[in-house]
């Protein structure tokens, strides 16, 4: 038995986990049973440190915990990593979560995932930080007030109980549950009630994709899109690098595509985004084609219409004249219909018929079974709109008995909140499972909060044969009851979290991973790795029926007239982070405004309406008014008007004073943002965003936004464009034809000065690739994470104080309607000949041996003379002592990184913590630093791979091999200022755009 | 100089004064009572300085962040008032160091309150690089003393060491060569003292001055030396204070021109800054004879001509921006001249370049009062073309996303004029309790009269002159 | 022989440099004047030598502008060598601000210090003339009799054309002597 079972290894870096067994001797070799034992208890004992911490006492004392002579697994000090599951969206990336001192502080992908691939978003990053949100319910509420999960329980079972007997209406209501063992306990909870039923609705909709596969395929299903083997991708209105679905996955895979090897790029791929507001993938689009709100489907239509020609099968189609061009449509279809099988149209549209007609495109590019995959579909949106119109028609009639929400605020994100909040009043029983007392779980009897899936253990299944695992990293900080444990109670079967996913993977997973070994022996492999790939059930293949098949018309555009467009933001998404400050402070990756939600609105509309940005504008539909700042954003269709939902979420007043108070500090009134939800057409076909018309007239307030850029293009504006230029040239574009050309070497300047340094042993640098970079901005709130970087507020931020070490500047290049957009990561950039140093009088910032600019903190007295002397204004100064009263979110802090006092300046180190980290790591190992050791956290996170490190002195390496090659340059090169950090031109594929 | 020829004829000194007047007029100043005049404005400074007090005080408790600075523009108010401050101070070592080399006698009339002006100036001047650390209590790291971190130094190469070591060397030896100058009237009021407490604190001070020829003889030698000496010193501040800028990568401060420029425009705004006080100083403390137009009429001169100095600057930088081919340079002046702070630019030339140019007519610069709202123009001129230097500079630098604007907030505002209160608390104190002017210069510059009859009484005549 | 000092006021500078020529013609020794302020040609009257004050501020002027150099080389290059943005250990041009600065420092106050020293000026000292008047605007030539061919009636003699105002005579001063210049 000892030596049946491999003893499990918690590993802390890839190094030492790919590196064999043995290597770390310190980590015991004991039979697995005692080995969870002690890992749980370990949890248990490391959460007693935090018990003080929880807001309230926690509970009754864990049976295991005991005391340890000698602590297992735990080097005080050193961080760990455990895989586990994100649990931020539905999305369900892989993560190696890292904890100190047995507290969470940072938050990685898992490299082992097969889908996220140790990628992580912008949300996944912050999520870690709702763990330690002061704010959370730490104990059930029964009738509002404090009481105990028994008494919960006891409540509940007897609701279940007397529906049983007489057959009245159970009803689950959840969002999307990639979780197999919660769905089984679902499944089961809802079996035992005659009358039970499980609702499901995403917050964002994707309801018409499985309803468009239900009628062509006739299977409701949500495919797995496969953007890695897409050469040409064809969007309707998916923001897929941003918000749809999976962006991480996503990200990778059309990067990925698109980039063929480090040094050149795909010539083949091309991206074609048909939208009507500026979304961030629109942003990356090779050829972006504005259309009104709406419209996508009509324009489907025609590539249809074009597709089916081109098969020799046309269409009985007569279609009205597209608001497009019919060149740009033949110069679309063609391309299409060139790469077909390498080919993937996608549309997030909400309506069935564009969905289909988008279906029927993909079935004449032949993209079933190449670049959609239908025999391992997604189960990262499972919301059906039909159910939840059904579920809203009973609680009208007053059917349900005991109503169950988990996990979802159907008060904010429904429409028409004020029915719904009547009609809940008359549900008998309407129990909340939520974190905090939201919108619905303030109008439930009893309220169950859900741990953190950061506390709890869990699996997930986001796409069909990848399972991962999540296990808890810390002991629950208030008396919370995973969401699991609270089903199996209320299925009369009390487990516990870690018994129920334990058995319910012993039941239907092992057996179809087919694996050689025990269970046991699968189960803790699978621990430590995070996740499994199953072998898939294949059913029979799934057939495309075109029968039924009609064009969608284009919407009728009333000139002049204005439509709304509500989308998920990229920090924001659905709004159930609205709690969030790292989130709100992210500046949006298109229009650089934090902090707020607003009514974007073309240039071209904002001169006629009147209004420019900050201008509160009153947008009206039928007896629906909601009051939002303008904000007027280039490439947006002119008949478009966009709001971002997930925002006006109660509770949100909390942030209205964030950030340092004195005397001539701005505060804030009411929530963030507003919320837009009321504005969602709630019709037959299911939810949509789009389409509704609007009326916007200015008023005559004005509301300050908070962004973090004021100048929005490289071009010099004009009254003060330098005679002969007239553009900055910061970022550098090449196109596929040049790329063969090799680059040009970098002599440097001739210098005055002799060179006395030498920089012998490593010479850290970084490569960013603009060209694959899509501004997700995922990096910078890894940045935050990594770095302790603090929280400043909206006022602070519209100040031009934000901290974020790591920014992304956007620059929009060419007119209004056909507007061109690049990113461009801009940190430290470790210059050989850095300004910033000379200048300073005490020395605060000097060169490090590994050609590092290093800030000492403890020795700056804030002249403040290297930010002004920095020609990247990389630099941030802690102008005041920034708010860190909130204990509990103190622990999220990186202990291995200072928290920087008033009065010092600050900026991005390259994460020199974890080259030391690294440099410690392999000599303990008795190992050379190999490339790829040591990541910052930016590269780790990016999901488009955009950011090498690594050592410039290692020819091998790769950042030396990308930093040779021809697409490299450094920014404000002129200067001579020599910066370790390059950029890969980006490279424009599209012939007939040709901005600078 | 023309001024030379003019000083052999004219009498420099009205009324025809000899030694003993020159002693009682000037010490008939201090110890008469103060006009109301002087309470006054005694109590407008001292009410600035307490404002500005509590707003540094609030800064310093608070934070940077009270000021409207940002991560592009690090530095605004605080260093233009620095410059500014600095500027004014230079003036006060021209009058009693470069005048006195080149012979000008009648600076002497005036060098006393010029370099008390000077003194006055570098301590506003000296406060701003304090209060604009973000930790000012740690500001001594600037000195390279022996320390308990290992061989911790400073950076010898950052132009803000060069300005802490000018600074402090400036200061120091102005104080020096103003008191120096000043020994020979301490013994002056030493021996009219009344009072024995008096009589004993000016014993102190004046070292025990006795008019001894033999030391008189050292004295002139000392006094040129260190004429000799603050010459240099005080071209070479301004050069370093310039250099802050200058040896930046910033366009519009990355400019080979700044030293003279710099030095030029200090000499203007320090003229016009004398200026304003002499005129002030004249009519409340009744020093017409001492101060006459005849030294306004001179120092305007000087204005027209540093004016001519600085306008040529403004020029020049323009034309080697266009000049150079560089775009980054280019787009700095094309913006400092017609960006967002175009009308701060426009005040700059104007103050400092077209409205003296109404000096060149001698009825201009007879018509005191005039000449007096000119000295004001061009001091917030001068105060302008810093701030401008500064800030348009700072806020649309390389990178098109970090541009920035700048607008101060209460407090700095309340610093500036807390600055103004400091500078003229202790300039109207001064008044008080020193000659405001140089005795023993003067007498030495009175024309010489016949041998008076045994019954001439000189105080009589000196009332009578008073009264008129 | 009884060495005394005669002290002669006059009311006019040019009576006290005429007086201290016709003395010095006659070969009367005198001790010192007294004056409001640096009388124009007394110095040449009474045949004083230039200052070597001069040389005081030089060597000085030299000494800190060396030491301080020195300092910087040694602070910068040997104590603690520091990688600043990628220049030379010994960034010469960029000491000499410094240097200069430092050397007139020196200079400056070493010659204060040093005129205070040969003159004998410090706080508290007693003014050495008895004379009134002379920080005002009264002159004063001090001449010293041997009691001799040069004696009271003589110097009288000597002073009537400039009409002092007054001529007194006083025991030798012990604490004669202005000390070397």
């Amino acid at each position: 038995m000892h030596q049946m079972t491999k003893p499990k290894r918690y590993w802390m870096t890839r190094v030492d986990r790919d590196a064999p067994a043995g290597v770390q001797p310190e980590f015991p070799t004991h039979p697995q049973a005692d080995a969870l034992a002690t890992r749980r208890a370990f949890l248990k004992t490391a959460g007693f440190s935090f018990a003080g911490l929880a807001a309230a006492d926690c509970g009754s004392a864990p049976q295991f915990a005991l005391p340890h002579t000698q602590q297992p697994e735990l080097t005080p000090g050193r961080g760990y990593s455990y895989a586990s599951t994100c649990g931020a969206c539905e999305a369900a990336c892989g993560l190696l979560v890292t904890t100190h001192d047995g507290r969470p502080t940072k938050i990685e992908g898992n490299p082992d995932h097969p889908l996220s691939g140790g990628a992580t978003c912008a949300v996944g990053q912050a999520s870690i930080l709702g763990l330690y949100d002061s704010l959370r319910l730490t104990y059930p509420t029964r009738g509002g007030v404090r009481t105990t999960w028994a008494d919960v329980d006891a409540e509940i079972l007897a609701a279940l109980g007397s529906a049983r007997q007489n057959g009245r209406a159970v009803r689950l209501l959840t969002g999307t549950t990639t979780s197999p063992t919660t769905s089984a306990l679902i499944r089961t909870l809802v079996a035992s009630v005659p009358n039970g039923r499980h609702v499901v609705y995403d917050p964002v909709s994707s309801s018409a994709i499985p309803d468009a596969y239900l009628v062509t395929h006739g299977l409701r299903l949500l495919p797995h899109y496969r953007f890695g083997d897409a050469d040409v991708v064809v969007s309707f209105e998916a923001d897929f690098l941003g918000t749809w679905i999976a962006p991480v996955e996503f990200t990778r895979g059309y990067t990925a595509r698109r980039r063929a090897g480090d040094q050149g790029v795909s010539g083949n791929a091309h991206h074609v985004q048909v939208e009507s507001r500026l979304s961030l993938t629109g942003s990356k689009a090779d050829r972006r084609i504005r259309v009104a709100p709406g419209d996508v489907g009509h324009i489907a239509s025609h590539v249809a219409l074009r597709l089916s020609m081109l098969a020799g099968a046309p269409l009985p189609w007569t279609l009205e004249e597209a608001a497009v061009d019919s060149a740009v449509l033949d110069e679309l279809t063609e391309r299409l219909w060139a790469s077909r099988g390498r080919a993937l149209v996608v549309t997030s549209s909400q309506d069935v018929g564009t969905q289909v007609v988008c279906n029927l495109i993909n079935q004449l590019l032949g993209s079933y079974g190449t670049t959609i995959d239908l025999d391992r579909p997604s189960n990262q949106r499972q919301g059906n709109d039909n159910d939840l119109q059904a579920l809203r028609a009973e609680l009208a009639r007053g059917d349900v008995a005991v109503l169950i929400v988990a996990g979802v605020n159907p008060v904010y994100d429904l429409p028409d909140s004020a029915g719904l909040v009547r009609d809940l009043e008359r549900v008998e029983h309407l129990v909340s499972v939520a974190d905090r007392l939201d919108e619905t779980a303030r109008l439930a009897h009893v309220v169950c909060p859900d741990h953190h899936y950061l506390e709890t253990w869990g699996d997930a299944e986001p796409v069909a044969g990848v399972v991962s695992l999540s296990q808890p990293t810390i002991r629950p900080m208030g008396d919370t009851r995973a969401f699991i444990e609270s089903l199996t109670a209320w299925s009369g079967v009390p487990q516990s979290a870690y018994d129920a996913v334990r058995a319910n993977w012993e039941q239907s997973i092992y057996p179809r991973a087919g694996a050689a070994d025990l269970f046991s022996a699968f189960w803790n492999r699978t621990l430590e790795r995070g996740v499994v790939e199953l072998t898939p059930t294949v059913a029979a293949p799934l057939v495309f029926s075109g029968d039924g098949l009609s064009p969608v018309d284009r919407v009728a555009a009333n000139a002049g007239g204005l439509a709304l467009v509500l989308y998920p933001k990229v920090a924001m998404r659905d709004g159930r982070h609205a709690h969030n400050a790292w989130l709100h402070e992210m500046p949006d990756p298109v229009t650089k405004v934090t902090w707020d939600n607003y009514a974007s609105v073309s240039p071209a509309t904002a001169e006629r309406l009147g209004v420019s940005d900050g201008d509160v504008v009153r947008v009206v539909s039928g007896d629906l008014m909601v009051e939002l700042p303008a904000f007027v954003q280039p490439g947006q269709h002119d008949g478009a008007v966009a709001v971002a939902l997930g925002y006006g979420r109660a509770g949100t007043e909390r942030f209205n004073n964030v950030g340092p108070s004195w005397l001539q500090a701005r505060t804030r009134e009411g929530p963030v943002g507003r919320s837009a939800a009321p504005f969602v057409v709630a019709g037959d076909g299911g939810r949509r965003y789009d389409g509704r018309r609007i009326t916007v007239t200015k008023t005559e307030r004005r509301h300050r936004l908070a962004s973090t850029q004021e100048q929005h293009s490289l071009a010099v504006p004009g009254a003060v464009a330098p005679i002969g230029t007239s553009e900055h040239s910061v970022v550098q574009e090449t196109s596929v034809a040049d790329l063969g050309h090799g680059g040009h070497p970098h002599e440097p300047h001739p210098d005055l000065w002799p060179r006395d340094h030498q920089y012998p042993g490593h010479r850290w640098g970084m490569t960013i690739d603009l060209d694959s970079c899509t501004g997700c901005s995922a990096c910078v709130v890894a940045c935050q994470v990594e770095n302790n970087v603090p929280v400043v507020g909206p006022d602070e931020v519209s100040r031009h104080r934000a901290m974020h070490w790591l920014r992304i500047d956007r620059y929009y290049a060419g007119d209004d309607d056909d507007v061109t957009v690049a990113h461009q990561p801009m940190l430290c950039q470790h210059c050989e000949q850095a300004p910033c140093e000379a200048v300073c009088p005490v020395l605060a910032t000097v060169h490090s041996s590994e050609g590092l600019n290093e800030q000492v903190y403890n020795r700056c007295v804030g002249t403040r003379y290297c930010a002004n002397n920095c020609p990247y204004k990389v630099r941030r100064f802690n102008w005041f002592d920034y708010p860190r009263e909130d204990v509990a979110a103190n622990l999220v802090l990186n202990p291995n990184v200072t928290v920087r006092s008033r009065g010092v300046m600050e900026k991005c180190s390259l994460c020199v913590q974890r080259i030391e980290e690294g440099k410690i790591e392999a000599s303990r190992n008795g190992v050379a630093v190999a490339d790829g050791d040591i990541k910052t956290a930016c590269q780790q996170s990016c999901p488009a791979e955009a950011i090498v490190f690594g050592d410039l002195n290692d020819p091998q390496s790769r950042v030396s091999t990308l930093a040779a090659g021809g697409r490299t340059y450094r920014v404000l090169e002129e200067l001579n200022t020599r910066p370790a950090v390059q950029y890969l031109k980006i490279v424009r594929r599209d012939e007939n755009e040709s901005h600078g | 100089m023309a001024e030379v020829g003019q000083a052999l004829e004219l009498p420099l000194i009205a009324g025809n004064k000899r030694p003993g007047d020159v002693t009682n007029d000037v010490m008939g100043v201090i110890e008469r009572r103060p006009s109301l005049l002087w309470w006054g404005g005694l109590l407008l400074s001292v009410v600035a300085l307490l404002i500005g007090l509590v707003a540094v005080t609030y800064q310093v408790a608070t934070g940077i962040g009270t000021w409207g600075l940002n991560g592009t523009v690090g530095w605004a108010f605080d260093i233009t008032n620095f410059v500014f401050w600095i500027g004014i101070g230079h003036a006060g070592t021209l009058i009693s160091a470069i005048l006195f080399l080149l012979r000008q006698k009648w600076r002497t009339s005036v060098n006393r309150s010029a370099e008390a002006m000077t003194l006055f100036a570098v301590v506003c001047a000296g406060i701003f690089p304090l209060i604009h650390l973000g930790r000012p209590w740690l500001a001594f790291w600037m000195m390279p003393y022996p320390n308990g971190r290992g061989p911790l130094w400073v950076n010898f190469q950052s132009p803000l060491i060069w300005d802490f070591f000018a600074i402090s060397t400036y200061f120091t030896i102005s104080a020096l060569f103003w008191y120096v100058g000043l020994i020979p009237d301490l013994a002056t009021m030493r021996d009219r003292a009344k009072t024995p407490l008096k009589r004993k604190v000016l014993g102190w001070l004046s070292l025990g001055w006795d008019g001894s020829f033999r030391t008189w003889h050292r004295y002139e030698t000392v006094y040129l030396l260190l004429a000799g000496l603050a010459t240099p010193l005080v071209i070479s501040v301004h050069t370093i204070v310039s250099m802050d800028f200058a040896t930046s990568i910033l366009p519009g401060w990355h400019t080979t021109i700044f030293p003279p420029y710099f030095v030029a425009g200090a000499i203007f705004s320090g003229m016009a800054m004398v200026l304003t006080l002499m005129l002030i100083a004249r009519k409340t403390m009744r020093l017409e004879d001492y101060i006459t137009p005849r030294h306004i009429d001179v120092m305007c001169k000087l204005v027209v001509v540093t004016s001519g100095l600085v306008g040529l600057a403004y020029a020049t930088e323009l034309f080697s921006a266009f000049y150079s081919g560089n775009a980054h340079e280019q787009f700095a002046f094309i913006n400092r001249a017609t960006g967002p702070l175009a009308w701060g630019y426009g005040i700059m030339v104007a103050c400092n370049v077209l409205i003296p140019q109404l000096l060149w007519s001698s009825r201009v610069r007879g018509r005191l009062l005039a000449v007096f709202v000119i000295s004001i123009a061009v001091n917030v001129g001068m105060w302008f073309e810093r701030f401008i230097i500064i800030v348009t500079s700072l806020e649309r630098s390389f990178l098109p996303s970090s541009w920035s604007s700048y607008t101060p907030t209460l407090i700095e505002l309340a610093t500036l004029l807390g600055s103004f209160g400091l500078f003229f608390t202790l300039f109207l104190l001064f008044c008080r309790f020193v000659p405001a002017i140089a005795m023993a210069e003067v007498k030495g510059v009175l024309h010489p009269h016949p041998r008076p009859p045994a019954e001439a009484d000189g105080t009589s005549s000196v009332l009578a002159e008073v009264k008129v | 022989m009884s060495r005394t000092r005669v002290i002669c006021n006059f009311e006019r500078e040019e009576d006290l440099v005429g007086a201290a020529e016709a003395a010095r013609d006659r070969g009367v020794e005198i001790e010192d004047a007294y004056a409001p302020y640096a009388v124009h040609g007394l110095a040449a009257a009474m045949g004083l030598a230039h200052s070597r004050l001069p040389r005081v501020t030089l060597v000085l002027g030299l000494l800190g502008a060396a030491s301080f150099l020195a300092f910087q080389y040694w602070a910068s290059v040997i104590s603690w060598p520091t990688n600043v943005g990628g220049r030379p250990w010994n960034s010469l041009p960029a000491f000499v601000p410094v240097t200069f600065e430092v050397m007139v420092l020196f200079a400056g106050v070493g010659t204060v210090i040093a005129f205070l020293v040969v003159t004998g000026h410090y706080p508290g000292r007693r003014p050495r003339s008895s004379v009134p008047g002379v920080t005002d605007d009264r002159f004063a030539l001090v001449l010293i009799t041997d009691g001799d061919r040069i004696n009271l009636a003589a110097v009288e003699a000597l002073m009537s054309p400039f009409v002092p105002a007054s001529i007194s005579e006083e025991a030798p001063d012990t604490s004669a002597g202005g000390g070397p210049s």
